[in-house]
């Protein structure tokens, strides 16, 4: 029996993050998970300040998802104004998000492809990437961070050459992602590395409360793309799922899921209606909880407004946190050497920019160990609704 | 002098990301494709900080950092340099606000050579500006010590 620290630099591990894998030989049997190398306080500096500052930050909370985090406020924030914008608006923000989302699936899945020492499919789907990052910029005027979505609208509209340069491209990032999709389906080296390992079952999932692809590749058929009024309404969306659990049945599910996201990019330049772009919406004081499926899966905003759209409160719930959750306590478990407890962790799609909300000092200002919301129960007597369940409070 | 010479053509980086969006990391991971092939340049980026040339450090320098970083620096083996990328490290960025948790800039714990600012910057701004500053930052630190 021996630990052995990961991190917070390692080769192996693209974000800080110490992971401590006990092991027997080769077999892991056991891991920890040490985060609090990322804590910027978003949701303490977007109190008290108003919804335009609000968006701002939002997106960079993490900049993969950085279309997924402003939308999820925005929309929450038109849900309490009872305000539905025109279809063209909604149409215009599906094929922003499906881009967003084809993106981060493809740096995802290059990232597990360079953990696992295959560069060539590595550096192939990051090249591809690129053309999807052209689309994002010609949109929106920038690859990474967008500012894109407002109250009430969006900012910028799609032109009618800009329709072309889309499909073009996405014709040729669908070939290529095929064709990739081929290789890594048909690999036999590539197989060993990805058939059978980190299982997870269903059960484990629902019960580590896994989400997004990493939920779907173990069979849970749920997405809030399912729940969206947009998908429901003119795309009759069917999420894609698969049963293995496995390394393999995330990727795939990944790469199932760009095909996907490609076909509705399409769908929706199809009928793109006409009308505004952008129109008035007054935001009243409300709360509202609003989930938003980002790339990684579940994202929940939970929010109270003041008047003039001013937010009094926020609270932000990534999906990387449960999704680390359940690698650590179920996938770890069936790793056979250290070099796939990497890979697992790498199939997760780890946003650990996402995952760190709340940092926990003493009176100091100094950083105290924290384990787990029980212990301080014990120790204080605190209920935990008092005590530590608002998220960026435990100052 | 030999190692000097071929320093010049063959800097290893690695990427230490203290705390901003990830915006800027995944520029840096963009680098890697065929569009940019960083390696074409003679630049080869991995995370070991033990035996890397130049650090290219993004994000605010969250609360954890503050003695990790110069910890970090100290184990970069000498002659060394530093790249800040993004305005979270130049200056806190969004991030530098009232009733912050955070300690940017970068500058004020570790000394940098050369910084790029933009949120993020592009991908050719970070590979020409390590490629430009790096090797005489090399240079002269042997001078210095
Ligand atoms: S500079 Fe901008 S893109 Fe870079 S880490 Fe900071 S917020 Fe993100």
């Amino acid at each position: 029996m021996s630990y052995i620290p990961i991190g917070p630099i390692h080769p192996g591990l693209k974000e800080p993050l110490r992971l401590k894998l006990k092991t027997e030989g080769e077999n892991v049997v056991d891991a920890e998970v040490d985060l609090g190398y990322f804590y910027r306080g978003a949701e303490q500096l977007a109190k008290g300040k108003p919804w335009q500052k609000v968006a701002y930050l939002t997106e960079r909370v993490c900049g993969i998802c950085s279309n997924a985090h402003p939308i999820t406020l925005i929309e929450g924030l038109e849900k309490i104004a009872e305000f539905v914008p025109s279809t063209r608006i909604q149409f215009l923000r599906v094929i922003m998000a499906e881009l967003n989302r084809i993106h981060s699936h493809l740096l995802a899945n290059s990232i597990y492809f360079l953990a696992i020492e295959h560069e060539t499919l590595g550096i192939y789907l990051l090249n591809t990437r690129e053309k999807i990052l052209d689309l994002l910029e010609m949109i929106s005027g920038n690859r990474i961070l967008y500012s894109w979505n407002i109250v009430g609208g969006v900012r910028m509209d799609i032109k009618e050459s800009h329709l072309k340069k889309i499909l073009k491209n996405l014709d040729e990032v669908e070939s290529e992602v095929f064709r990739n999709r081929k290789m890594f389906k048909t690999g036999p080296f590539l197989g060993l590395r990805s058939r059978d390992i980190g299982k997870m079952s269903k059960e484990d999932a629902i019960g580590a409360r896994a989400v997004g692809p990493v939920a779907r590749g173990s069979g849970v058929k749920f997405d809030w793309r399912m729940k969206h009024s947009t998908y429901i309404d003119y795309f009759d969306f069917e999420p894609i799922y698969r049963n293995e659990g496995d390394n393999y049945a995330r990727i795939m599910n990944r790469f199932d899921e760009i095909l996907q996201s490609i076909n509705i990019i399409r769908m929706a330049i199809d009928e793109l209606p006409n009308g505004p772009i952008r129109e008035e919406c007054e935001i009243p004081p409300g709360t509202i909880d609003y989930r938003y499926e980002a790339p990684r899966g579940e994202l929940a905003y939970i929010f109270e407004t003041a008047q003039y759209g001013i937010i009094r409160n926020i609270t932000i719930r990534t999906p990387t946190i449960m999704n680390l959750e359940a690698c650590v306590k179920h996938m770890f478990k069936d790793s056979p050497t250290i070099a796939d407890a990497i890979a697992i962790y790498q199939t997760i799609d780890p946003c650990i920019a996402c995952t760190e909300r709340v940092i926990v000092l003493n009176e100091k200002g100094e950083k105290t160990e924290f384990k787990g919301l029980q212990n301080v129960v014990k120790k204080y007597g605190t209920s935990p609704k008092t005590g530590m369940t608002s998220q960026g409070n435990n100052k | 002098m030999l190692k000097d010479f071929i320093r010049k053509r063959s800097i290893h980086i690695c990427l230490v990301c203290t705390g901003g969006c990830n915006g800027c990391d995944i520029e840096v991971a963009a680098l890697l494709s065929q569009r940019y092939d960083l390696e074409q340049y003679g630049i080869f980026l991995h995370n070991n900080p033990r035996e890397c040339d130049a650090l290219l450090v993004t994000g605010t320098v969250a609360k954890q950092w503050q003695e990790k970083l110069v910890e970090f620096y100290d184990k970069v083996p000498e002659p060394k340099a530093v790249v800040a990328i993004g305005a979270c490290a130049l200056s806190g960025g969004i991030f530098q606000q009232e009733g912050d948790k955070v300690s940017a800039p970068v500058s004020d714990i570790i000394p940098v050579d050369a910084e790029v600012p933009g949120c993020p910057p592009r991908p050719a701004e970070i590979a020409s500006a390590v490629l430009k500053y790096v090797p005489p930052a090399l240079a002269s630190y042997r001078r210095k010590s």
